[in-house]
């Protein structure tokens, strides 16, 4: 039996184009206050999410029969076509406002998503998303499957043991390397210690313009409204101020690495 | 009435710092607050609550939490959490925080915010302030009615003692983890050996800007010399010029070292959030405009290549 996996895949604005905004001084909140709407800003899947999707590539190349799903939750379409490019089985939008959805609605809606199609053996989700830095989906979305969550793998590979699937994860912690195994289902979340995630072929390119992604409304879902109402509503968003205030060290290499040892030696700063 | 409860396990940093923002979260709600510690508790435990004027303290202690599993631990603060009301809990995020708050909040029903900088009220209601995109920007999130648990960045946080110390009482809550088994097992672990660079007092980090492995050692040498750590950016850990343990920033480490010493390192906010809180950050950089100036007490411009050897060479000299 093949081993069913289903990617999370969220759309993220650009987290190097933000930067670059804020350092520019040029980013700026929308009317409401509290959402980023500049037009300019390229959106794109969330890097953690494309590793996520690379861990699951690697299994199967690594010989493992399996069935690859990446769902997203929200309006973005442009992400499904990129993952249908990397030749992933079935790319699925799950329709929904992401604007008035918190991460709570999210995971419900991801894990109705999964029970719906009879369960998946292993969720694959980014550590976090970069736009809003919580990384709370995939632990609440294992609490909803009432599945263990292994978080910030490097690696993760699909076990038989005996016939009973499982995973054997190496977790990158504080304290160094933890490999950690577990039985499925199981959600895993990926780091970016997993190294680069591939870029699409031309073919695969070709063959994803066929492609259809599915698309899943939340009832069909069996999801009503009040069951998404937020806990967490969103107020307000703005750019905190960096008070900058440098003092440039004049000279060659020689003279300002030995006038700023003198001024830190000055200042008790260093011995 | 209603309460405000920080919950640490073993030996966490940041306990202090968190309860004195939790005694202003409390005070400002008209709530108690309370202090749940799980399995082995700091040593100065009650000096910390009376400093703090925590009235009570609750301990969970039991044989499976000796150490810290994602299970058990979260079955201890699920059970806890129907035994006892509270309409905010507060925990400091730490590696395993970042797992034990969202699944607690799920199980108990509650909402859950990660990345919290400060709690209050705004507009009469319980708002969380938090960090997103890396810092670059702030977010208020309105923490609507219900119980929501909140994970803090400590890192930035200062402890000050109360106007009035109290002698705190400690309550023992037993709960029935007998059933609680680890579904994750741990077959392997490769201990980090050795110092921290959390824990350092003088880091020297450097970036895409050293160009090559090799050039590694330079950042190393004048970390050597000033008797402090070497630490990195994440694109040189993902290259594999320094191990993950030595990464600062949102997804590695958060250091407050006394001095923060970065070379080649543009200063993406993803970094800064591990570094800021240095008390005197100097940047290289041979890029004038580069970000990383904007938050430096000093600057030189210039290729980090030479300086990294010239500073080492004037701290021997
Ligand atoms: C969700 C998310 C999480 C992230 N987490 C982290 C994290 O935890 N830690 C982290 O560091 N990053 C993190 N990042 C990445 C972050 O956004 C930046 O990409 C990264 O910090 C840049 O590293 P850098 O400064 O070494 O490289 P670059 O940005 O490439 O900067 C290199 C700098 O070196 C300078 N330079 C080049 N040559 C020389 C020379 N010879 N001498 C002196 N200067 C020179 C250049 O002018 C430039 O300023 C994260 C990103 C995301 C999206
Ligand atoms: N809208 C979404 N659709 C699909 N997956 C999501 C969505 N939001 C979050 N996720 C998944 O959950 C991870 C953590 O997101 P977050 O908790 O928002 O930081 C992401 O890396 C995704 O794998």
């Amino acid at each position: 039996m093949a081993l069913r996996i289903v990617v999370c895949a969220k759309e993220v604005l650009d987290p190097d184009a933000v930067n670059n905004y804020a350092l520019e001084g040029r980013l700026v909140i929308g009317d409401d206050g509290r959402s980023l709407t500049q037009s300019s800003i390229p959106r794109l899947m969330n890097a953690y999410d494309e590793q996520a999707i690379e861990a699951a590539l690697r299994i199967r190349e690594a010989g493992v029969q399996c069935t690859i799903t990446v769902v997203s939750v929200g309006e973005g379409q442009d992400i499904l076509k990129h993952a249908a490019s990397l030749g992933i089985d079935e790319p699925v939008a799950i329709q929904a406002d992401s604007g008035t959805l918190d991460q709570h609605g999210i995971a419900k809606l991801l894990a109705a998503f999964v029970t719906s199609r009879g369960g998946a053996d292993l969720v694959l989700c980014g550590r976090q998303a970069s736009d809003d830095d919580q990384g709370v989906v995939p632990a609440l979305l294992a609490e909803h499957l009432g599945v263990p969550a292994v978080t910030i793998a490097r690696s993760v590979e699909a076990t038989a043991a005996g016939g009973e699937l499982g995973v054997r994860v190496v977790r990158v912690t504080p304290d160094g390397d933890e490999t950690v195994t577990a039985s499925a289902p199981v959600v895993v979340t990926i780091s970016n210690e997993l190294g680069q995630a591939r870029y699409p072929t031309m073919a695969g390119r070709m063959a994803a313009r066929k492609k259809k992604i599915a698309s899943v409304t939340t009832a069909e879902l069996g999801i009503a409204g009040e069951e998404l109402r937020p806990r967490v509503t969103l107020a307000k968003q703005f750019v905190p101020t960096v008070k900058s205030s440098c003092e440039m060290i004049p000279g060659n290499a020689e003279e300002a690495a030995r006038a700023l040892i003198a001024r830190l030696r000055a200042e008790s700063v260093v011995r | 009435m209603s309460r405000v409860v920080v919950c640490t396990w073993g030996t966490t940093g940041g306990a202090e710092e968190l309860l004195t923002l939790a005694r202003g979260t409390a005070a400002a709600l008209d709530a108690t607050l309370g202090w749940l510690v799980l399995g082995p508790a700091p040593h100065d435990l009650t000096e910390i609550a009376s400093r703090q004027d925590v009235p009570i303290v609750d301990r969970i202690e039991d044989e499976k939490l000796q150490s810290f599993g994602g299970d058990v631990a979260i079955a201890a603060v699920a059970a806890y959490a129907r035994q006892h009301d509270f309409r905010l809990m507060l925990v400091p995020q730490t590696f395993d925080a970042r797992v034990l708050a969202p699944r607690v909040a799920a199980r108990i029903d509650a909402g859950v915010v990660m990345n919290g900088v400060g709690v209050g009220m705004e507009g009469g209601v319980l708002a969380v302030t938090a960090s997103a995109y890396g810092g670059d920007t702030r977010v208020v999130y309105a923490l609507d009615a219900g119980r929501f648990v909140v994970g803090i960045v400590t890192s930035a946080l200062t402890a000050a003692p109360a106007a009035k110390p109290a002698s705190a009482v400690t309550r023992h809550c037993p709960v029935d983890l007998a059933g609680v088994e680890e579904r994750v097992r741990v077959v392997a672990r490769s201990e980090a050996a050795g110092p921290r660079i959390e824990e350092a007092d003088i880091l020297v980090a450097g970036g895409r800007g050293l160009g090559e492995k090799a050039n590694y050692r330079l950042v190393q040498e004048l970390a050597e010399a000033l008797g402090g750590m070497a630490a990195a950016s994440r694109p040189i850990v993902d290259e594999g010029w320094a191990e993950p343990a030595r990464q600062v920033g949102l997804t590695g480490k958060i250091t407050r070292p006394t001095l923060y010493i970065a070379a080649g390192i543009s200063g993406a906010s993803q970094h800064m959030v591990g570094c800021a809180a240095a008390k005197t950050l100097v940047a290289i950089n041979r890029d004038p405009d580069a970000a990383i100036f904007k938050y430096a007490r000093f600057g030189i411009v210039g290729d980090c290549l030479e300086i990294l050897p010239a500073l080492t060479r004037a701290v021997k000299g």
